[in-house]
């Protein structure tokens, strides 16, 4: 070998992928955060639904927590459940 | 004896007292028994029966002391001119003690009979009533006789030969009158007055402070003109400054102390407010000579006179502000940001020290000073378009300060000299551009592991937060954030790889960054086939990361990777740490001693502008040898298998890492682009909550808003506002053309 790799040191960005542009319940981007949210990122992070929906996870929180009776997908009226996978 | 009113014999006891009073109020010999009763006598009278006696009394004394007084009054006058001051002032002093005994002589009338029909202090002093007609205690109707009988007709000879006095003083330092006489005879003015409730100063103000003044006013007018011949402003300055000290301790000497301040303000007025500009004839060029004595000199005599400063304080500005120019200006090499920050902390240290030390600090030249800077740092070219690059070399500064290149200097040094930059820093008007710069160059040193200490980087950020607010480093801090969850990442991967005993056969580190938070635009990103050497690594990586993180998606930054790696074919190994592209490049040549440019290209799926640019680096650090001077795709590059160097572990990474034109240019447009978005949501903040504003108030009201991080031109606010109106965020009033109102 004429010249071996002893070590690397990779530098990547992230972002969020979703299956749609914005946060259906509050329409701000997925890129930036939620409107009680300053800073995108760790500390605003989306959740997903098993019926595939998106949001922010501050956002169907209080959804969820407005809702009396059961607990429905915004978008879909699904019963909601987080989709652990 | 008995203290029961009885009759009494007025003329009989008046008598025995008249002679008692004449030995009190001549200081003669009086017995204690005589005086013991003398004073019950006064009493006596008072309580006289079967009519009290006390109005008779007072009427007897005040004859008595007005005769008393007129017969001093003709021996003072037959002593003649010359020893006229010296005779008064023995006579009063005389008269002043002896009266302050025959009041308490007359303890007995003062208390119970005058005491009772005088006024309330609050009816004199806010009453104004006549108190002419009024009877007064003992020890102040002898003072009032004494200015009526004395003063009155002797005032104005007296005060005619004081003034020769002081005059004489002024000339020859000495005066032919003991100069306790005059200074007693000045103050009997004031001591014989001391017992009333208000004006105690007038008789002496009225009597001898005016025409005191006036005399020496013109005095002063005629020394002025006398220096004023010289035609020097430093000697003259000097010279004024001794003549109002000497005035002072004249004054002390001689005066009153409520004169003080008075005799001071007649010689400022006379000989530096009458004269301000011959004073400000040489002001520039003391300013520019920085002769700190006559500066300081100068600044004394014209604290007090109104308005005279601020030509002095804009020579001050000038001069700060040329120094500065000078200081900066036609910097050139490598090191200008160093040259640039460091001479202008010199010119401002120097010019604050001068002005603590000649100016005692006065607000009035800080704030030249801060100005001075100020237009320094932001000063443009005359071209105008261009702007200021303050903000560029003050972050490339901090830069190198906090890189691990810094050689010899200490920790603390290094802090010392980051928190001097600081001063600069709140100077700069383009504070939103420093931003940029330095978080570029934050980023760099953060991933190639360049920083010296985390301590001073997190040291200087807090005092940039401390300057400019949380809004301005959030970005910055979150980078902290995102290199320490990188590092957690790192242990967990490789916890990972030990548990499925996965080798990938390098050592393998990885920063994941938040998008948003680092100053990489997309635009870096090109297309580029990873070596294979690499893509298992990247491949384990990315399946462990998306299974850890959902929803995530990773973008390789490849320009930004590093890679270490061994040399093994030249006569000794190396260990040489470069960039990706460049070790790509290079282990193309694992099968191969010579390639051409166009052959890397296409494998290595890169752009033919970097293809030139990582070729070259690695030509010129002599790894492999090109055929022609400049690279085009054609060109064949050879592996040198020659390659010697003294040392067997570095870096070529520099090279590349130097900040292009080109970059530093897209910093400024991707600035620009910041401010538009800052300004229409500062425009859009303001509108929501005012509804309708006028044009002025809006553009002044964002202006109030980004002045933290930079100050907005008028046209570019202008354009923002009509970007709203297109956009429907904003529309004009129908009335009116000037106003907006906030369409909801």
């Amino acid at each position: 070998m004429k010249v071996t790799i002893k070590n690397w040191v990779g530098v990547a960005t992230w972002r969020w992928v979703a299956n749609d542009d914005n946060c259906g319940i509050c329409r701000m981007p997925f890129d930036g955060c939620c409107p009680d949210c300053k800073l995108p990122g760790d500390d605003c992070p989306l959740v997903w639904g098993q019926c595939s929906h998106c949001f922010h996870m501050h956002c169907i929180v209080k959804w969820l927590q407005s809702q009396q009776v059961n607990q429905q997908c915004p978008m879909c009226r699904q019963e909601w459940k987080f989709n652990n996978k | 004896m008995s203290l029961k009113p009885r009759t009494v014999d007025f003329n009989a006891t008046w008598t025995l007292l008249q002679e008692t009073i004449h030995g009190v109020i001549t200081l003669a010999h009086v017995p204690r028994p005589v005086w013991n009763d003398r004073f019950s006598d006064v009493y006596s009278l008072c309580v006289a029966h079967p009519e009290p006696m006390a109005d008779r009394l007072y009427a007897e004394t005040k004859l008595y002391l007005t005769n008393h007084v007129a017969k001093l009054l003709n021996e003072v006058l037959e002593g003649g001119d010359a020893h006229l001051v010296k005779n008064y002032f023995k006579y009063w002093t005389d008269y002043s003690i002896g009266a302050r005994y025959l009041h308490s002589l007359y303890l007995y009338l003062n208390q119970q009979h005058i005491k009772t029909q005088k006024l309330s202090d609050a009816e004199i002093i806010y009453g104004g009533s006549d108190t002419a007609g009024e009877q007064m205690e003992i020890g102040e109707l002898a003072l009032e006789i004494w200015r009526s009988g004395m003063i009155s007709p002797l005032g104005y000879k007296l005060v005619k030969l004081l003034l020769e006095a002081i005059d004489e003083d002024r000339l020859y330092h000495t005066t032919t009158l003991p100069i306790d006489a005059v200074k007693g005879t000045i103050l009997s003015f004031v001591e014989v007055q001391t017992y009333k409730k208000k004006g105690q100063l007038q008789l002496y103000q009225e009597l001898f402070e005016e025409p005191f003044l006036n005399s020496s006013g013109e005095h002063f007018k005629r020394d002025a003109a006398r220096l004023l011949e010289s035609k020097d402003v430093s000697l003259y300055m000097e010279k004024v400054i001794a003549k109002i000290d000497e005035e002072l301790f004249r004054a002390r000497k001689f005066l009153h102390p409520s004169s003080l301040p008075k005799i001071t303000q007649r010689c400022e007025t006379h000989m530096v407010a009458e004269h301000l500009l011959f004073l400000y004839s040489e002001c520039k060029n003391m300013v520019q000579g920085e002769r700190k004595q006559d500066l300081s000199n100068m600044y004394n005599l014209l604290k007090s006179v109104p308005n005279a400063m601020s030509v002095l304080v804009e020579t001050v500005l000038d001069h700060i502000k040329s120094q500065g120019l000078v200081a900066v200006n036609n910097l050139q090499g490598e090191s200008v940001h160093i040259h640039f920050v460091e001479n202008l902390l010199e010119v401002y240290k120097k010019y604050r020290q001068l002005i603590q030390e000649v100016y005692k600090g006065d607000q009035n030249f800080m704030g030249a000073l801060d100005k001075a800077c100020s237009s320094v740092i932001n000063y443009r070219p005359s071209d105008g378009r261009s702007p200021s690059r303050s903000p560029e070399l003050l972050a490339k500064y901090c830069d190198t300060l906090l890189k691990k290149s810094t050689k010899g200097i200490s920790e603390s040094e290094v802090d010392e000299k980051l928190s001097q930059s600081i001063i600069i820093f709140k100077y700069i008007d383009d504070k939103d551009i420093f931003q940029k710069f330095y978080s570029r160059m934050l980023a760099k040193r953060l991933i190639h592991q360049q920083t010296q200490s985390m301590d001073a980087e997190e040291a200087m950020i807090n005092r940039l937060k401390q300057a400019c607010g949380y809004e301005f480093t959030n970005k910055l801090h979150r980078m902290f954030t995102d290199m320490s969850l990188s590092g957690d990442l790192n242990n967990r991967f490789s916890t990972f790889l030990k548990n499925d005993s996965i080798d990938l056969g390098i050592t393998f580190n990885i920063h994941v960054l938040q998008a948003g938070a680092w100053p990489f635009g997309q635009s870096n990103v090109t297309s580029f086939a990873l070596p294979q050497q690499l893509e298992r690594s990247v491949q384990m990586f990315e399946s462990f990361y998306h299974k850890r993180f959902n929803g995530r998606k990773l973008t390789w930054l490849h320009h930004l990777c590093q890679a270490e790696l061994r040399l093994g074919y030249l006569k000794k190994p190396y260990l040489i740490t470069m960039q990706t592209f460049q070790m790509a490049i290079l282990l193309m040549f694992e099968t191969t001693n010579s390639l051409t440019c166009g052959e890397i290209r296409d494998t290595l799926q890169l752009n033919n502008e970097q293809i030139q640019r990582y070729a070259n680096s690695l030509v010129e650090c002599k790894f492999l040898l090109a055929d022609t001077e400049e690279l085009s795709s054609n060109t064949s590059l050879r592996l040198n298998t020659e390659y010697s160097n003294k040392r067997t572990r570095f870096r070529i990474t520099a090279a590349v890492q130097k900040e292009t034109p080109q970059e530093v240019e897209h910093t400024m447009n991707s600035v620009e682009e910041d401010r538009k978005l800052y300004l229409q949501a500062a425009i859009v903040r303001i509108m929501k909550s005012r509804k309708v504003l006028k044009h002025n108030a809006l553009i002044q009201e964002v202006c109030a808003q980004s002045k933290v991080s930079f100050a907005p031109s008028i046209p570019m606010i202008k354009k923002c506002i009509e970007a709203l109106i297109d956009k429907q965020y904003i529309e004009r009033t129908p009335h009116s053309s000037e106003e907006y109102s906030y369409v909801a």
